[in-house]
């Protein structure tokens, strides 16, 4: 995989759990919301990762590659040097957009499927890359809402976009099974159009089942279908890393444990 | 990539978010009841999230926060490039504006803060 190598199962630092990052067995990689960091003042448990050798991805939620918008450099730089001062091997946001019209929606919004919202995106990605000092990684995210007349499934878009922009990707097993819930998205054919060769790590995380509607909260626990997914993929490719990602509603340091062996046995169970 | 696309789809963006944000009109071609449940995933992740910056709002507000968060929400629109925490802030001033909550007392510097 190059620059990426191995990264093993990881899990996503927040503030709130900072110490029982720290103390969790066999935590190989974090994940740090980017925008939630200051260069100059990174946080203590942080560095404390960093000088344990662990690798620190920032992971940004902000750059709205998907929108008609111009891409903010400012926000791309911002992400540049996050990744510098933690010495991360690549940085990764998501295949949405945030911004339009001059309103924020607050969470990420799924593209139109269309060969023009594509060629946006490729657009803004590029312009991205070249202002980034480390590769891009992309992911695909929970959407609760399709846009009509969609040329290209989820898979053929993602497809797309690595051709054309040599991004690598950065897949969610929940948000996959969100949208196989929500949307009818076939979780199979998705895994079987995606390039998995450019697969840089994969995001498993909890959810919970409302009327009927699969709501990707980060704040529950991690369920049995998420899990059957990270096994489909696992049996297709060998990820080099899966990283548990908990936002909310923390539980205690044994059940995000439990959670954290849970995924490391079903990579071995397909493997 | 042609400047058609790009303006073709910002008015397709721009539409999809005013109907979400700000109880604009739907857009065509979608599915009503998905709209509706997006726009009511988006605005309680707003409301989290300004719960969580301003808890002494929430404290004083108790079972009106909700109603009350709803209604600022819908005629403030979160604007590009704002911040959670000015959203929190602006959302403080327009109940404090409307009575819902005390006026600010002025600080007395022998009163030890116990907040």
């Amino acid at each position: 995989m190059g620059v990426i190598d191995r990264l093993g199962v990881g899990i996503g630092w927040r503030a709130e759990i900072d110490l029982t990052v720290e103390r969790l067995p066999d935590v190989d990689f974090v994940e740090v919301v980017a925008e939630n960091l200051h260069v100059e003042h990174l946080p203590e448990s942080i560095l404390v990762l960093r000088e344990r050798g662990v690798p620190v991805l920032p992971h940004a939620v902000s750059l709205s590659l998907g929108s008609a918008d111009p891409v903010d450099v400012h926000r791309v730089e911002h992400l540049g040097s996050v990744a510098e001062a933690l010495g991360a091997p690549l940085v990764s946001d998501h295949v949405c957009f945030v911004r339009a019209g001059g309103l924020d929606s607050g969470h990420l919004m799924p593209v139109p499927r269309t060969r023009d919202a594509l060629d946006v995106l490729v657009a803004n990605v590029r312009t991205a890359q070249a202002n980034l000092p480390v590769p891009l990684a992309l992911e695909n995210i929970a959407a609760l809402l399709e846009w009509p007349d969609g040329e290209l499934t989820e898979g053929q878009f993602l497809a797309d976009l690595v051709e054309r922009t040599d991004c690598y990707l950065l897949i969610d097993v929940a948000n996959l099974h969100a949208n196989a819930r929500n949307l009818g998205t076939d979780p199979n054919r998705f895994l079987d159009e995606i390039p998995l060769e450019r697969l840089a790590y994969v995001h498993v995380a909890g959810g919970v089942e409302t009327d009927g509607v699969y709501h990707d909260t980060h704040a529950h626990a991690v369920r049995p279908e998420v899990l059957e997914l990270l096994g489909e993929l696992r049996s297709r490719v060998d990820p080099p890393g899966v990283l548990l990602e908990r936002d909310d509603n923390y539980p205690t340091d044994t059940e995000l444990a439990n959670e954290m062996a849970a995924i490391r046995a079903v990579l071995a169970r397909h493997g | 990539m042609t400047d058609v696309a790009r303006e073709r789809l910002a008015e397709a963006q721009s539409e999809l978010l005013a109907a979400l944000l700000a109880g604009g009109p739907s857009p065509a071609g979608f599915d009503e009841r998905l709209l509706r449940v997006e726009a009511r995933s988006l605005l309680a992740k707003r409301r989290g999230i300004v719960a969580m910056l301003a808890p002494e709002v929430v404290d004083v507000l108790t079972d009106r926060f909700r109603p009350l968060f709803d209604e600022y929400a819908l005629d403030h629109p979160r604007a590009s490039g704002s911040r959670a925490r000015e959203d929190a802030a602006a959302f403080t001033a327009w109940a404090r504006e409307r009575g819902e909550l005390p006026p600010v007392a002025p600080k007395r510097w022998w009163r030890r803060n116990t907040s």
